[in-house]
């Protein structure tokens, strides 16, 4: 698992993926290394737990929209819980947000989308 | 006719067009929203280490670059150091000096402005394993003080050089960086001054009352509060006219000085407290702005309770000038008994006893009075110490508590300027039928203890030793209008001539007889 990956667990047939660190590139290509293997065993429901990443580039968020872009040809779901205020505002200005749910914690996230 | 096929394409063309556009809007609106929250950010802070982490992610995350370092420079060793680091492993930060003398920090301080670090250059410097860098400056009043760097610009195709544009970005950043840095060193520097002022204020013995515009206490220091017996917290941000309730006499100055701006100067001041009242110099001060507009009153109050003790204390015994010396520099007051060298002046009154049979007790004490008076005020004048009165002998001291140069001089002038006012005093008395006084002097310098000597209930500054004892013989042994002066005497001062060398007298407790000078009165 790489640096950018604190975890990866599944639950209520969520894919719940914990990042750590700079969500740039790197964090975003191992993001999109796991969905692609777990998309491929047939998940389409996603959380992605940002508690730990305050920070993201453009190149990350780009990554982000490639992989909701996926989800949306297999009426997939993709939402993220525990962002810190300058990476939701990133998120609504790069359109993120029209397409996805931002939750406050897992667990309200986990109510909504199982 | 275009085919629906080649139509279909356009559209799709187009709609991929204004994606991609909207996509490069939505980046520039994000760099300017986040470049807004960066100033923001960045003077709301006042903490340095938060200021850089700041700019390093902000920055990082517009530019997309993949770390990122801020380096300031160290003011004892000129080294620049590593202050805050992004995505950076402390490991590798430590491995690597910067300063001025050579690499891409030799070029910002020369240039000052910021540039952009591609695979061709070569500043000798790894930049953490990284070809491709942002390098701009923190200046401070023109100087280098540090500077802003990022490294490594992120693409979906790996890792690209910095453009024109992302460096303008940063330059705007480290600009605002700049500014916030030398706020917060301005901040810094305001908040020791403040603390070195508020230290001053504390120690020193002057009380001092800052009253603002709108008569609020803005600032007491420990002094005042102890003269007004009052916490701070009760004093700060409450109208003088409550603090200084029971000193309506304090109010209206501070009025005064409200209406005509001028300084008032009060000395002995009634300043009421709590429990009792002290008298203080008290000076009522003005202040005014950079503009010159009036903004306050500074108060400053000095304690005349100590002073005034020390005054009392002393004035019975020595001349105001000798207080003053004293009061100036409180070294000088050797109270605690310790051997030094002194002169001592003994006189009497001859035939005191047979003229005081012949005088009501009424008249006695009247013309002893004026006879001491008119003494007295020649033994100031000498700054001599009046140490006591017995009967009708005076006993003076020179050098003790306070020592100057010419303290033997100052004796024999005394002694003969004593005859001088006695004359005087007797031509008076003789006019009112009464007899002259008679007096003789004796004088003698050499060691003795002084200092406070007595009990609890009585202390009395004084002198003991053998040097007082021979001062009092040479007196006892001196006729009416001589003055006797020992070999230590004669050997220090000026008028020897004035002096006449006599037979040595033998004296109680002497082995052998003493050499003395004797000063006749005309």
């Amino acid at each position: 698992m790489s640096d950018s990956i604190k975890n990866v667990e599944e639950k209520d047939g969520v894919i719940i993926i914990s990042t750590a660190g700079y969500f740039n590139n790197l964090a975003g290509e191992a993001v999109l290394e796991v969905f692609t293997k777990k998309m491929e065993s047939g998940s389409t429901k996603f959380l992605v737990d940002m508690n730990d990443s305050k920070v993201v580039n453009s190149i990350g968020v780009s990554i982000l929209i490639e992989i909701i872009e996926k989800l949306q040809v297999v009426n997939g779901v993709m939402a993220f819980t525990n962002l810190a205020g300058i990476v939701e505002k990133t998120f609504n200005i790069m359109g993120i947000t029209k397409y996805c749910e931002v939750y406050d914690s897992v667990d309200s996230a986990l109510e909504k989308l199982s | 006719m275009v085919s629906p096929i080649s139509s279909k394409k356009s559209i799709e063309d187009l709609e991929n067009q204004l994606l991609k556009k909207n996509k490069i809007l939505n980046e520039k609106y994000l760099e300017l929203e986040t470049l807004l929250d960066l100033t923001n950010t960045i003077n709301s802070l006042d903490d340095l280490n938060e200021l850089f982490f700041n700019v390093l992610t902000l920055s990082s995350s517009i530019l997309n670059s993949s770390k990122g370092i801020v380096l300031i420079k160290n003011n004892v060793s000129n080294i620049f150091d590593t202050v805050s680091s992004f995505n950076i492993e402390e490991e590798n930060i430590k491995k690597q000096i910067f300063n001025t003398r050579s690499g891409f920090l030799r070029k910002l301080n020369k240039e000052k402005k910021s540039f952009i670090v591609s695979n061709k250059d070569d500043f000798n410097h790894e930049l953490f394993d990284s070809k491709k860098a942002l390098i701009s400056p923190i200046l401070y009043n023109n100087k280098l003080v540090g500077a802003v760097i990022l490294f490594d610009k992120e693409s979906r195709d790996g890792i690209k050089n910095f453009k024109q544009n992302d460096l303008k970005l940063l330059e705007a950043i480290s600009i605002q960086t700049s500014i916030a840095f030398q706020n917060v060193k301005l901040l810094e520097s305001l908040k020791k001054s403040n603390k070195l002022n508020e230290n001053i204020m504390s120690s020193i013995t002057t009380g001092i009352v800052e009253i603002n515009l709108f008569g609020e206490i803005e600032f007491i220091n420990k002094e005042a509060l102890r003269l007004l017996k009052k916490d701070e917290n009760e004093v700060i941000g409450n109208h003088f006219f409550i603090i200084f309730e029971k000193n309506n006499l304090l109010i209206d100055l501070i009025q005064k000085v409200e209406l005509e701006q001028k300084r008032i100067f009060e000395s002995e001041f009634n300043l009421k407290s709590k429990s009792k009242n002290i008298s203080v110099n008290l000076s009522c001060s003005p202040v005014f702005d950079e503009g010159k507009s009036f903004s306050g009153i500074v108060i400053a109050m000095d304690d005349l309770s100590k002073i005034n003790k020390v005054k009392s204390t002393f004035k019975k015994y020595v001349s105001k000038n000798i207080v003053d010396k004293l009061l100036e520099n409180e070294n000088s007051l050797n109270l605690g008994g310790e051997e030094s060298e002194i002169t001592i002046l003994f006189s009497d009154i001859r035939g005191f006893t047979s003229m005081s049979e012949k005088l009501s007790p009424k008249q006695i004490v009247k013309l002893l009075n004026k006879y001491f008076q008119s003494m007295i005020d020649v033994v100031f004048k000498f700054n001599g110490t009046l140490d006591k009165i017995v009967g009708d002998e005076l006993m003076v001291l020179y050098g003790v508590p306070l020592k100057n140069e010419n303290d033997t001089e100052n004796a024999v002038k005394t002694a003969i300027e004593m005859f001088k006012s006695l004359d005087k005093f007797n031509s008076k008395i003789v006019k009112d039928g009464f007899e002259p006084f008679k007096i003789g002097i004796g004088i003698n310098k050499g060691k003795a203890v002084s200092g406070n000597i007595g009990s609890e209930q009585q202390m009395n500054y004084t002198v003991i030793g053998d040097t007082i004892n021979l001062g009092a013989r040479l007196c006892s042994h001196a006729k009416s209008g001589e003055i006797l002066i020992s070999k230590s005497v004669k050997d220090v001062i000026k008028d020897v001539h004035k002096f006449k060398e006599i037979s040595p007298i033998e004296v109680k407790g002497k082995s052998k007889p003493i050499d003395v000078w004797v000063y006749k009165h005309k």
